[in-house]
């Protein structure tokens, strides 16, 4: 058999094909199909190869298609964008030459109302060091600045000259950990001394924990550091403590709160005074009270204040028993309405009831809910 | 036959060349090598003089002054002293922290003296002398130059002392005296100071060294070495702010010892309100021990401004016009007693046998003795008087006839036994003797002999005669005592020394407490202190200042002229426990006295009762805390 197709290979190829065309045949007029078999046939086989290739026509297409359209939107991007640049650096400038002008006129109106001589100085630098917090203006001994000038804005103190050179001055900040100033509180006159931290607030030192001082309050210069004028804006307490032998009381200055590029330096300071107000305060009008009523009416109404004198504290946080004990001796002469040492009347009764002075170790003072004895019917 | 060639003709030919060559290419390789070793080595110099020229002018500024910030100072911690505390353990002298500043010699540099000075309100040339009086001392020791810093002073000083203004400026914290606000016990309590250039030539001062801060006055001087510390002292790195970097060695300061006085808070206030606005002194004793309960001295001035550097202007205050505050009246008056002297005088009078408690005297209003008459305080006299009634109403007549009879030397003895004359020996420095006149010692300080006339005014008192309120209360509580004197004292020991003692009769003791129970309880002199339930017994007395004569010349202003009011008292009538001298200068008259006394007996006894009440109203430990629980 192997044989008879070998050697009759052609004719069984052929008998083969025509054997086949005549089942198709006979399937096709079956299946009463309108297309082709053959066409089925080729456009199956045909279809996935077209497919990829009309993917990578397509991609092709696309690619360069978008590569060029894509090529117009970058150049119009970055002509965009110059032009954004451009823009923005013009309403920088202006902004710049407005606040530069607006910054020029505070300091002119500034020098204007304040008494002490300033001159203004431009900041044009400051130093490489990390904690050092010195800046380099442009004005120096040629123009009149010398070591230890007072150096502020409008807002307020921005620190001292530490060294003079002909048309250059180094400034030591107020920030600048060896920075000190004396400064009194505006509100309760309390005096301490200002000292850099190295960040962007001050501690106020030396402010005893009996001293009131608030949160809010503003602390001016006092003068008593020799440098800076009395009565100059130095910041707001932002932060109230107790410490363990001064208060924690820590300030945002001022002086830098709009940046730091035109100063001026005191020449030669005025001292002026602490002002009522802190810096900014609007007052808000007030209408006038109503007439007072009857005074009985008045002290009736819950709230209202007592007419009752009451004898003030005098002895002080910095006493000692003994001045306490001369207070208290001193209640009881006026509780008795006794003059000590005057004749008539008697002596005082020195057990009457008054609130105890201070703890007594051997001898306590008697206790105020414990009723006085009499001195005649109790006396040995 | 092709002909070979031959190479190694050609390799002997060129061989020079090849050395040649190599040669070359050594000497370029050489060369090239010398290149770049000298490129590389301008290189590295460039990298240090970048770094040379980043380190020296641009940051040259910054690198200086953190170079300047790490130094090594030597630190005084300054010893707090010991508290002076009262009977109770009140607090009578406290310490309080200040600041002190001070110049490091060791940076020291004269031209920054002149702006420190003129920073802190001083004057240079003393800050200068101040500095050479350390010369002789270890450069690393500072110089005081300024305590009890003010704020301001504070501020000028911590705003000025960084690397480029004034460095030698150090602010110390110390433990400064805070003295009574009101001068209570001011005189006995005394003040501190820096030591004194003549102080530390003295052999008191001789251990200290300039600057320490020395007792001055008072028990402040008396206990100094008891109430001083030792100081200690800490190396340290600081920066150039003088914020402390690292402490290297530290040597603890030792603080003073606190000191317990018999001074009772109490009495002390009552007392120095009844002189508030007089010129006088009060005296307080027990003298069943010798313990001072209170003493006061007035006009007084301010401990605390001593404690820094006193202003001028109240050193002015303090050193002009009549009142002397500095003047301790308690220990330092010396005047006359007046009629205060007189149950010494009857004392005298009664133990010499010179007259019995029932003898009597007329007093008509005056007497003549030695051809000079002698009037007695009672114009209308006071008819015939015993030795009680002449105490009660202290009738001169009696006395006057009575010193007559004793003469100056007996009246002397018992004067003396009793301490008048002689300093009591009480712990405080400065105090006065007080004068006891005799015959012995007219003839020794004056050459002259007594007259007897002169005897008559000593028996009321006047004359010669001085005594200050202490010795005459140590004197008197002795007396009422049964003759026991303890030395008086204000600080707490633990035995009490041993008293001197005189052999008196009771009964005649009895007698002069009987007078002077009258002078209070029986309308006498010193009604005015009479105290409801207080058996407070006392002698009034008015000594005048000046003479007669002066007085009436116009010279010296009523101020200056009028008498001495005295009150000398005890209570209770047995065994007292609390004897009261007052002194009222140019009070008048005793009666105007005897209430500041009445004031602080009554303070005295009070309190007893508040005492007494607070132990029995007290419940037992064991109430409070049951056993087991």
């Amino acid at each position: 058999m192997e044989f008879l197709l070998h050697r009759y290979r052609n004719q069984t190829v052929l008998l083969a094909a025509i054997l086949a065309q005549l089942a198709l045949l006979a399937y096709q007029v079956k299946s009463d199909g309108e297309v082709r078999l053959i066409r089925v046939w080729a456009i199956g086989a045909v279809t996935p190869l077209a497919r990829v290739i009309e993917a990578a026509r397509s991609s092709t297409v696309h690619f360069f298609r978008d590569y060029f359209v894509l090529l117009d939107v970058r150049e119009d991007n970055q002509r965009l964008k110059t032009d954004l640049d451009h823009v923005r650096m013009e309403n920088q400038f202006l902004r710049s030459e407005l606040s530069t002008a607006d910054r020029a006129r505070a300091l002119a109106l500034f020098q204007q109302q304040s008494q002490s001589k300033t001159i203004a100085a431009h900041v044009i630098g400051n130093t490489t060091a990390v904690s050092a917090k010195v800046v380099i203006i442009d004005r120096g001994t040629g123009s009149g600045v010398q070591k230890g000038m007072a150096v502020i804005t409008p807002d307020g103190i921005v620190g001292k000259v530490t060294g003079a050179y002909p048309t250059a001055s180094y400034v030591l900040l107020i920030t600048d950990p060896s920075f000190a100033a004396g400064v009194l509180s505006q509100k309760h006159r309390v005096h301490g001394t200002l000292k850099g931290q190295g960040y962007g607030t001050v501690l106020i030192d030396y402010v005893q924990s009996e001293q009131k001082v608030e949160p809010g309050e503003w602390f001016y210069t006092s003068g008593d550091d020799r440098i800076f004028p009395k009565g100059l804006p130095v910041g707001e307490v932002s932060v109230v403590r107790p410490g363990k032998a001064y208060q924690q009381i820590f300030v945002t200055p001022s002086g830098m709160r709009n940046g730091l590029e035109e100063v001026l330096v005191v020449v030669e300071g005025v001292h002026g005074p602490i002002p009522e107000n802190p810096p900014g305060f609007q007052p808000v009008h007030m209408q006038d009270p109503p007439p007072a009523e009857a005074d009985a009416e008045s002290s009736a109404l819950p709230g209202a204040p007592s007419v009752t004198q009451v004898t003030p504290a005098r002895s002080g946080p910095q006493a000692t028993d003994a001045d306490k004990m001369v207070d208290r001796y001193r209640q009881i002469g006026e509780a008795e309405r006794r003059v000590y040492g005057q004749s008539g009347g008697g002596a005082p009764n020195f057990n009457i009831n008054l609130p105890p002075a201070s703890p007594v170790t051997a001898a306590p003072p008697a206790s105020p809910s414990r009723p006085s004895p009499s001195p005649s019917a109790k006396r040995p | 036959m092709p002909t070979v060639p031959n190479h190694d003709h050609l390799a002997q030919e060129n061989r020079p060349d090849a050395a040649r060559r190599l040669s070359q290419d050594d000497t370029r390789f050489a060369l090239g090598r010398i290149a770049g070793f000298q490129y590389l080595t301008v290189a590295v110099f460039l990298f240090l003089l970048t770094g040379f020229w980043v380190l020296q002018v641009r940051d040259g500024e910054t690198n200086s002054q953190l170079a300047e910030r790490n130094r090594i100072k030597t630190v005084p911690v300054l010893a707090p002293r010991g508290k002076i505390l009262d009977r109770d353990g009140r607090v009578i002298v406290d310490n309080q922290a200040a600041f002190s500043l001070m110049l490091a010699r060791e940076n020291l540099k004269d031209e920054h003296i002149d702006g420190i000075a003129a920073g802190l309100n001083l004057d240079a040339a003393e800050i200068r002398a101040r500095i050479k009086r350390f010369a002789s001392r270890p450069k690393y020791v500072p110089v005081l130059v300024k305590q009890d810093l003010t704020p301001a002073d504070i501020a000028f000083v911590e705003s000025h002392r960084d690397a480029d203004t004034y460095p030698e400026m150090e602010l110390v914290r110390n433990q400064q005296r805070l003295y009574p606000r009101t001068g209570l016990a001011a005189h006995t309590i005394g003040y501190v100071g820096e030591v004194s250039e003549p102080e530390l030539n003295s052999a008191e001062f001789a251990k200290y060294s300039q600057g320490d801060i020395v007792g001055k006055a008072g028990l402040e001087r008396q206990y100094n070495d008891l109430l001083i510390g030792i100081d200690g002292q800490r190396r340290v790195v600081v920066d150039s702010s003088g914020r402390e970097r690292e402490v290297l060695e530290s040597t603890e300061a030792t603080p003073g010892n606190s000191l317990h006085l018999t001074l009772d808070l109490d009495l002390q206030a009552v007392a120095e309100l009844a002189l508030e606005g007089k010129r006088g002194a009060v005296v307080a004793l027990d003298p069943r021990t010798g313990e001072v309960l209170s003493m006061v001295s007035r006009p007084a001035f301010d401990p605390n401004a001593f404690a820094g550097h006193i202003t001028a202007e109240y050193w002015k205050q303090l050193t002009s016009g009549n009142d002397n505050p500095m003047l301790n009246r308690a220990i330092q008056a010396q005047f006359a007693p007046g009629s205060t002297f007189k149950p010494i005088m009857a004392l005298a009078g009664l133990e010499t046998g010179t007259i019995e408690d029932h003898d009597t005297f007329h007093c008509p209003g005056g007497a003549t003795f030695f051809g000079r008459y002698f009037k007695c305080w009672q114009k209308k006299g006071h008819g015939t008087v015993n030795l009680h009634h002449s105490i009660v109403q202290s009738c001169d007549v009696f006395f006057y006839n009575l010193g007559n009879k004793l003469g100056i030397d007996e009246i002397a003895r018992y004067a003396e036994m009793a301490g008048i004359g002689k300093k009591t020996g009480i712990d405080l420095p400065g105090e006065a003797e007080g004068l006891m006149p005799s015959t012995k010692w007219k003839l020794r300080t004056q050459r002259q002999k007594w007259y007897a006339g002169e005897t008559i005014s000593v028996a009321i008192g006047q004359g010669a005669v001085t005594v200050t309120p202490l010795q005459l209360a140590s004197a008197i509580g002795g007396v009422v005592s049964g003759g026991v004197w303890y030395k008086p004292h204000l600080v707490k020991t633990a035995a009490a020394a041993e008293p001197r003692r005189a052999e008196f009769r009771p009964e005649n003791v009895a007698s002069i407490v009987s007078g002077m129970y009258g002078v209070v309880n029986e309308g006498g002199t010193g009604a005015g202190a009479r105290i409801e339930g207080v058996e407070f017994s006392g002698k009034t007395g008015s000594a005048q200042r000046v003479s007669n004569d002066l007085r009436k010349s116009g010279l010296l202003d009523k101020d200056q002229t009028s008498d001495n009011g005295w009150f000398i008292g005890f209570a209770p009538r047995q065994n007292p426990e609390i004897v009261v001298a007052v002194l009222l200068e140019g009070g008048e008259h005793g009666a105007l006295a005897a209430p500041v006394a009445r004031d602080v007996i009554k303070s005295y006894f009070d309190k007893k009762i508040r005492v007494t009440q607070q132990t029995t109203l007290q419940p037992p430990l064991a109430l409070l805390h049951p056993p087991g629980r």
